[in-house]
């Protein structure tokens, strides 16, 4: 009984949980309205993480490259960050913001970024007087961090560049909800209107599932502008819900515009979700309405079905992202499930202090394991072992084959899930989340249940 | 003018010589895109770079053998599930990456212990497995760690694994196309005649140029075990390490993808005095002829005019019911290279569909010599194409389906048009004769699909044909 907190002893990784910090730049970049990231390195950094994007959207990004060669190896790539600049500004004429964003082959070389880009802010003003861009140096080498450091690397760095000044309060919200799917947005920003509360959600990815019109125009990116950008120095308070993905950003507004920082517990589950909106009302003042005690009955009503019946002492492991899978463990408390096994897959040396990890250590009276930069074949090797049980996966689709070769039932969750169809229009948080993630943990189970015809029969009268 | 400006490439003229449109009379000897050339940064080009050329498409089809990146995370992150070629022993190649995990540090100090470190340990976890191919990236290119080294060294301590080192990081050369090149020359010079194959049957040949995609590799084999023939290395799908170390003992060198896999098959020639024999292994006629020409040289003729025959007689009805309904169908193709020249007269031959349009991420000029060639008078031929481009060339010329990559196929639904996996296929395998049947029915399924037709109306307009032809 009780909770171990170890490292991961093999140096090499095999399978790995995350992307490198690019990866996590340009997710944090199509966020933003009138954006195109322009990735500072070889083209595979960026083809690769749009192929990424649109196996788990089933949709298209713009993301550019300066399309590194050896000459720039050799004399620096200055000349490729400004001819790309330029030609995304010459051609796409309605682009207002361009992330910069450096590989690990750039900041080997040491490519001055500001240094180009004030250099292009001066070129852009004589070509383009009527026009302000916003070119944005991201530094994200990727032998840092992960794509989790490199999307708060992304937001930090927009938010620095465009919340320059002081602006008038707005009563807005600044809401940054992390690296989640366009269903948890819409989720979020329900609630901010059930609750009558003015929002910037950073980014705002709702149209990262966009619609095949009959007049086929395309309107997948991002909806977080530069004026609600600009405007987040004069919110009454910002909101981070994901520690480790854009609350540097909300602390930043914090220091420098006096705009207070609540960073909460990532709104998995429904204690979790309760201290959201508690939080939002007391910044506030607005009261919890009618409507959103109701979706949280239905939830209530629903796991309350689930829990003591099939979820209890089901031993679950969940990997991703650190605090989704903090927040999946504090969920699954609720739900009677045992958060046996968390794997946290990068070097990051706070998880181990997590004031979340270390309240679960505390409670601890099951047997549990916190793996912190973990791969997934701790996971696998764990999995095959005869004296570990494994009852349910929580994780993305990298870790599929785990589930299918030891007959593990596996609900996806997190990013990516190119192997189900549509999990990045359901929200995980909230209420409603809290629910549609336990009915995806049961079906799993009962689909197991039948193909292995283990008691299958349990369910005729369910 | 045949070669085109096209309207979004006003700010970037120098386009204007990679887009050919081609009229009648003309041919590459009047006109031929550039090619292989560099890239314009923020063009949105569709191009990798060449550490996925030579990890992804060649050397990471392997059933048998690790695949060690020495770099950062992304590398090998990026280069793991994105691709559809399985093999006879449970997909381990799809199933596992491997990386060095490169940090601030050892790009300080150097990486080569923690490549020592980590090739110890990958196999030592996975003891079965006793080959390795190991790559650098651009980090560890630039910094200079020694691979060749540490794997010599590990090498002499573990004398039942064998290592191959890839040195190709992702800024060499201009596209993918150049870390296919490092891969197919470091192997020939560093692992052919390292080992003796046994042989089986008085004719052998090594498959080259083909990675197994959705089963192609297999689909084939079956035709040449009906024609006696043994296939000594299959160049790379559903291959072992050990039997490319075996390649030098095959009589004929048969090609699919020259452009990937060209560069050994001329090393075989010019080394061990093997002829190299070209084919195109999509479309029945294509398909026949790369019988005919293999049987010829074998000269067992005969063997191959019974398997035409036999083929033809399961598929060749299979294939015609598809044409009839295919036939007049535009098409374009936004792929690699050589599948621009594999198919464009194979599918307006067997299915009497119109290749409109074609981009060549990494082609070569003897790629565009041979798809201009094969090709029709009205279509574009495009190198390096990107996005505003291809939304010009979609106005212009109105495909019905296009054959590219899963991003692309996104954009482009948002058009109305449906795609077909072009890289990874939908339902393949897409070789051979059945394979083609399966392309023709993947291409009949995407052209006719009823939502097409829903997606175009309108329902605040007073018009319910549409609807209704879809419902029927």
């Amino acid at each position: 009984m009780g909770c171990e907190i170890t490292t991961k002893k093999r140096q090499g990784i095999i399978n790995p949980m995350y992307d490198c910090q690019p990866a996590g730049a340009q997710y944090a970049g199509i966020g933003i309205k009138d954006c195109i990231p322009l990735v500072h390195g070889g083209q595979g950094c960026s083809m690769f993480v749009r192929l990424l994007f649109a196996q788990h959207f089933k949709e298209n990004f713009d993301v550019a490259s300066t399309s590194l060669h050896e000459d720039s190896a050799v004399f620096g790539g200055h000349q490729r960050i400004i001819d790309g600049v330029l030609t995304l500004v010459r051609r796409y004429p309605d682009l207002r913001v361009i992330p910069v964003i450096t590989t690990c082959s750039t900041e080997v070389i040491g490519d001055d970024v500001e240094g180009n880009i004030t250099k292009i802010n001066e070129m852009l003003k004589v070509e383009f007087p009527d026009r302000k861009v916003h070119v944005v140096a991201v530094h994200t080498p990727s032998f840092k961090s992960s794509q989790v450091g490199g999307y708060s690397q992304c937001v930090e760095a927009v938010i620095k560049n465009l919340a320059t000044a002081k602006v008038k309060s707005n009563g807005k919200i600044n809401l940054f909800p992390g690296w989640v799917n366009p269903g948890d947005v819409v989720l979020l920003k329900h609630y901010l209107s059930e609750m009558g509360i003015d929002g910037t959600i950073l980014m705002d990815t709702e149209d990262f599932d966009s619609p095949m019109l009959p007049d086929k125009s395309i309107h997948t990116h991002g909806r977080t502008t530069v004026e609600e950008l600009a405007g987040t120095s004069g919110a009454i308070a910002s909101v981070a819900l994901a520690r480790y993905e854009g609350a540097s950003a909300a602390e930043y507004l914090e220091k420098e515009f006096e705009v207070p920082a609540h960073v909460v517990s990532t709104p998995y589950g429904i204690g979790n979700t309760d201290a959201l909106l508690r939080t939002l009302s007391e910044i506030t003042g607005k009261p919890i309405p009618e409507s959103l005690v109701k979706e949280r009955g239905l939830a209530v009503d629903a796991l309350q079905d689930l829990a003591h019946m099939f979820f209890a002492n089901k031993r679950v492991a969940i990997f991703g992202h650190p605090d989704m899978v903090i927040g999946m463990a504090e969920f699954c408390l609720e739900v009677e499930l045992e958060p046996a096994l968390l794997l946290l897959g990068d070097d990051n040396s706070k998880y181990k202090k997590d004031p979340r990890i270390l309240a679960l250590k505390a409670r601890a009276n099951w047997d549990m394991e916190v793996v912190c930069n973990a791969d997934l074949w701790e996971l696998e090797k764990r999995a095959k072992d005869p004296d570990y049980k494994i009852d349910v996966i929580l994780g993305h689709s990298k870790g599929r084959y785990v589930a299918i070769d030891n007959n593990i039932p596996m609900a996806r969750v997190g990013f990516p899930t190119f192997d189900r169809a549509g999990l990045y229009r359901h929200p995980t948080m909230g209420y409603r989340g809290a629910m549609l993630l336990g009915e995806a943990i049961a079906n799993a189970m009962f689909a197991h249940m039948e193909y292995t015809r283990d008691r299958e029969w349990i369910l005729n009268t369910w | 003018m045949p070669m085109v400006l096209l309207e979004c490439d006003k700010d970037i003229p120098e386009r204007e010589k990679h887009i050919y449109l081609k009229v009648d009379g003309e041919d590459t000897r009047d006109f031929l895109p550039v090619s292989n050339a560099q890239t314009i940064p923020g063009t949105l080009s569709e191009r990798g770079c060449a550490f996925c050329g030579a990890k992804l498409v060649i050397g990471g089809v392997l059933k048998d053998t690790i695949q060690m990146i020495h770099g950062p995370i992304g590398c090998a992150y990026d280069t793991w599930h994105t691709k559809r070629y399985p093999t006879d022993n449970g997909h381990f190649n799809m199933k596992y990456v491997w990386s060095t995990d490169m940090k601030e540090s050892h790009i300080v100090f150097g990486g080569e212990k923690r490549l020592e470190k980590s090739i110890n340990e990958a196999f030592d976890e996975m003891p079965e497995i006793k080959r390795m191919f190991v790559y650098t990236t651009c980090p560890t290119a630039l910094i200079g760690d020694d691979i060749k080294a540490v794997a010599k060294k590990i090498m002499q301590e573990r004398p039942d694994v064998d290592i191959f080192t890839v040195e190709c990081p992702g800024f060499a050369g201009v596209s993918q196309s150049k870390g296919h090149h490092v891969l197919n020359i470091g192997w020939i010079n560093e692992k052919v005649g390292t080992l003796e194959p046994t042989i089986t049957s008085e004719f052998t040949m090594n498959f080259i140029g083909d990675f197994n995609i959705q089963g192609d590799t297999q689909l084939l084999n079956q035709y040449w075990d009906k024609l006696g023939i043994q296939v000594i290395a299959h160049f790379t799908g559903n291959g072992t390490y050990d039997d490319l170390r075996c390649m030098h003992r095959a009589q004929l060198n048969v090609v699919n993808c020259a452009r990937s896999s060209g560069y050994i098959a001329n090393e075989l020639k010019k080394q061990y005095g093997i002829p190299r024999l070209d084919i195109d292994s999509w479309g029945f006629s294509y398909m026949e002829e790369a019988i005919r020409k293999i049987c010829a040289f074998f000269g067992i003729e005969d063997r191959g005019e019974k398997l035409i025959a036999e083929e033809n007689a399961k598929w060749k009805g299979k294939l015609d019911w598809y044409k009839e309904r295919l036939k007049g169908s535009k098409m374009a193709i936004w792929t690699g290279g050589p599948r621009l020249w594999h198919w464009t007269k194979s599918v307006e031959d067997d299915l009497g569909v119109q290749v409109v349009a074609m981009s060549s991420k990494f082609g070569h000029q003897e790629d565009f010599e041979k798809v201009i060639a094969r090709g029709q008078a009205g279509t574009y031929y495009i190198d390096d194409g990107n996005e505003l481009e291809f939304f010009e060339i979609i106005d212009r010329v109105r495909p019905d389906v296009i054959f590219t990559g899963p991003r692309v196929g996104e954009l482009v639904k948002k058009l109305h048009i449906p795609y077909v996996n072009g890289h990874g296929y939908h339902n393949g395998p897409y070789m051979g004769f059945e394979g083609f049947v399966n392309l023709a029915r993947d291409m009949y399924n995407a052209v006719h699909n009823p939502l097409l037709k829903l997606a175009a109306t309108d329902i605040r307009v007073k018009e319910v044909v549409a609807y209704r032809e879809a419902a029927e």
